[in-house]
């Protein structure tokens, strides 16, 4: 019995190589090593072409050419703005949604927590989609209620607007995520033990308190990872702006995805794509090494 | 907070005040989806009806029965709203069958569900029970993958299927979409399997148990519900996936997904909203209630996959 124990100790590291190494190869093949190929895409110029090994070699001149357009510019501030805006909102209603739920009825909490599931199991473009219908300029049912509480005397052209189309997009993301945010920090607020709340209790701590003194710092660490997640998502935006507004009016609405993805599957200019791509890319890459550097600490395995 | 449910009764002013904040963020998280649910039994073109009923006077499957191919799309229809929107267009359209994406995006996200666990749940069994160096490592490469935005990706992927002639098949959306899978399915699954016991593995070492066989008859078995919503995650995902179904189904309808039919349905059919709305109901629907039935592990995948590590 000893000996076959051995035996299998011997192998063991051979076979976790082997178990390892069918989903390594998947994930390298189709999301490390595109990365790499996009990279060399982005020093050639390609038209209606990938075959960058007979293609020229124009160094960092697509990106140079990027970086000096004035849609660039424009991309890049509306990537910017959307995410800092959806990431804020989102948080503050995420955070009202949470309490709400942590805070109410157990029976209550068990309908609030389903409800705030729905949200987020839509697809993103089927999300896009549905607010397109919401915002419609005719019949939208946000027109309608305007006009009928008279805010306003006909219906705001909240697409084809460039300001109005900006924020509509916000509110849109903003309903497709907070409720996921809401049970990201629901989970937050679950781990804090009770007896911290029991004591404070106990000194008489008055509810708001008790929340800014003791719920928010405890729940500080996960918002943080929580702001972080999200904006990882943010910056890459696609589906909300091609769903709702197709990039309209003009470039308005074009995040620096929608423009990778045109000249990618539009005008057939791989070169171009791949820099926008890559300015993406460099930004996530940012923001994730803050992240993974959060996160990696909490991993621990039996050696 | 949390204290104060548990001592004797509530007053009257609590339960009126926790009904209207729960009242308040079920309309916030369903109002919309109420929306495009009523507008998908209005009878076609009354949508455009203002003041807009807030529920069909006369509801109607009509719209449901175009996107299934049971009734065609009229030209009767189509002449009349381009009459109403100032367009000549006319449009007498073949059959719609909107079946046809759900099934492509059912073998999709099916195959895609079963691939990402299976190899996932190998290297998941490996990092977590094996004993070998780069465990953190491995793990750490498996997962960081799955943060990479899409777009980096998908120009050299949609290179890679046009010369291993996979466009406009199912195919180019499955095996992409496994690798997307893979970092979250990992994780879960790794993290699932380090908290499982060791006495039953230990007992299958002496009987000479070899890795492979631990995993099949030790690991597997005790880890269904693990396995259950890593595999959840996956299929929503792929699902979802909408840049490379779009870019390699290029407008084949035979091969879209429901992402994908969803969007051209609206390019080609502009103001029948009735029939949009339908199919979002069709596809939602399917996805809403998967998410509702298996609830608790959707919520526990979500929280250990991004903040409760």
């Amino acid at each position: 019995m000893r000996n076959s124990m051995r035996k299998f100790r011997l192998t063991e590291p051979g076979m976790a190589v082997l178990f390892i190494i069918p989903a390594l190869l998947f994930v390298t093949l189709f999301m490390y090593y595109p990365i790499l190929q996009t990279f060399i895409y982005s020093l050639f110029s390609l038209h209606r072409t990938a075959d960058w090994l007979h293609a020229q070699f124009v160094g960092l001149q697509n990106y140079i050419a990027v970086m000096k357009s004035e849609a660039f510019r424009g991309a890049f501030g509306f990537t910017l703005y959307y995410t800092v805006m959806t990431v804020f909102f989102e948080l503050a209603i995420g955070l009202g949604m949470a309490i709400a739920t942590f805070s109410v009825h157990p029976r209550l909490r068990g309908i609030l927590r389903a409800v705030l599931v729905v949200p987020w199991a839509i697809p993103p473009i089927v999300s896009a989609m549905l607010w397109r219908w919401l915002f419609h300029a005719d019949a939208g049912i946000f027109g309608y209620l305007l006009t009928a509480t008279g805010l306003v005397s006909k219906p705001p052209a909240f697409l084809t607007d460039p300001t109005l189309a900006i924020h509509s997009i916000i509110v849109a993301s903003v309903w497709k995520n907070a409720s996921m945010m809401g049970i990201l920090l629901l989970a937050g607020l679950a781990s804090i033990p009770q007896d911290i709340y029991d004591a404070a209790k106990v000194d008489g701590a008055r509810t708001w308190f008790r929340f800014r003194r003791v719920t928010l710092p405890l729940l500080l660490p996960t918002i943080l990872v929580t702001v972080l997640f999200r904006s990882l998502w943010a910056l890459r935006m696609f589906e909300e702006s091609y769903g709702l507004t197709g990039g309209g009016p003009g470039t308005t609405t074009d995040t620096l995805s929608t423009f990778a993805y045109k000249y990618f599957f539009t005008y057939a200019r791989f070169g171009v794509g791949s820099a926008y791509a890559m300015v993406i890319f460099a930004m996530v890459v940012m923001v994730a090494i803050v992240y993974v550097n959060r996160v990696k600490g909490n991993l621990r395995f039996k050696e | 907070m949390n204290g104060e449910l548990s001592n004797g009764r509530r007053s009257l002013k609590r339960w009126l005040l926790e009904g209207l904040v729960t009242l308040a963020i079920i309309g916030f998280c369903l109002g919309p989806l109420y929306w495009i649910f009523a507008t998908s039994f209005k009878p076609m073109g009354t949508e455009y009806v203002i003041p807009p009923e807030f529920w069909p006077s006369k509801p109607t499957l009509q719209a449901y029965a175009v996107i299934l191919g049971i009734q065609a799309p009229g030209a009767e229809r189509a002449s009349q709203e381009g009459a109403l929107k100032g367009t000549t267009e006319i449009k007498a359209s073949p059959h719609l069958n909107f079946l046809v994406p759900v099934r492509n995006s059912l073998i999709v996200s099916t195959s895609v569900s079963a691939g990402a666990l299976l190899l996932a749940s190998l290297a998941a069994y490996a990092i977590s029970r094996l004993r070998f160096r780069w465990k953190i490592q491995s793990l750490m490469v498996l997962w960081v993958a799955g943060l990479l935005p899409a777009v980096i990706v998908i120009a050299p992927t949609f290179v890679l299927m046009r010369s291993l002639n996979l466009l406009r098949t199912l195919l180019a959306m499955i095996l992409p979409n496994i690798a997307y899978n893979i970092p979250l399915t990992t994780w879960l699954l790794a993290v699932y399997f380090a908290q499982l016991p060791w006495e039953l593995e230990d007992a299958a070492k002496m009987d000479g148990y070899r890795p492979l066989q631990i995993y099949r008859k030790v690991i597997l078995p005790l880890s269904t519900p693990g396995l259950f919503s890593a595999g959840i995650f996956a299929f929503l995902g792929s699902w979802g996936e909408f840049m490379l179904a779009s870019a390699v189904t290029m407008g084949v309808a035979e091969v879209q997904t429901v992402p994908v039919a969803i969007l051209n349905l609206s390019f080609e059919y502009r103001y029948q909203w009735t029939w949009i709305s339908a199919a979002i109901c069709l596809s939602v629907g399917l996805m809403v209630l998967i998410a509702l039935v298996f609830q608790r592990w959707v919520i526990q995948g979500l929280t250990a996959g991004s903040v409760k590590y």
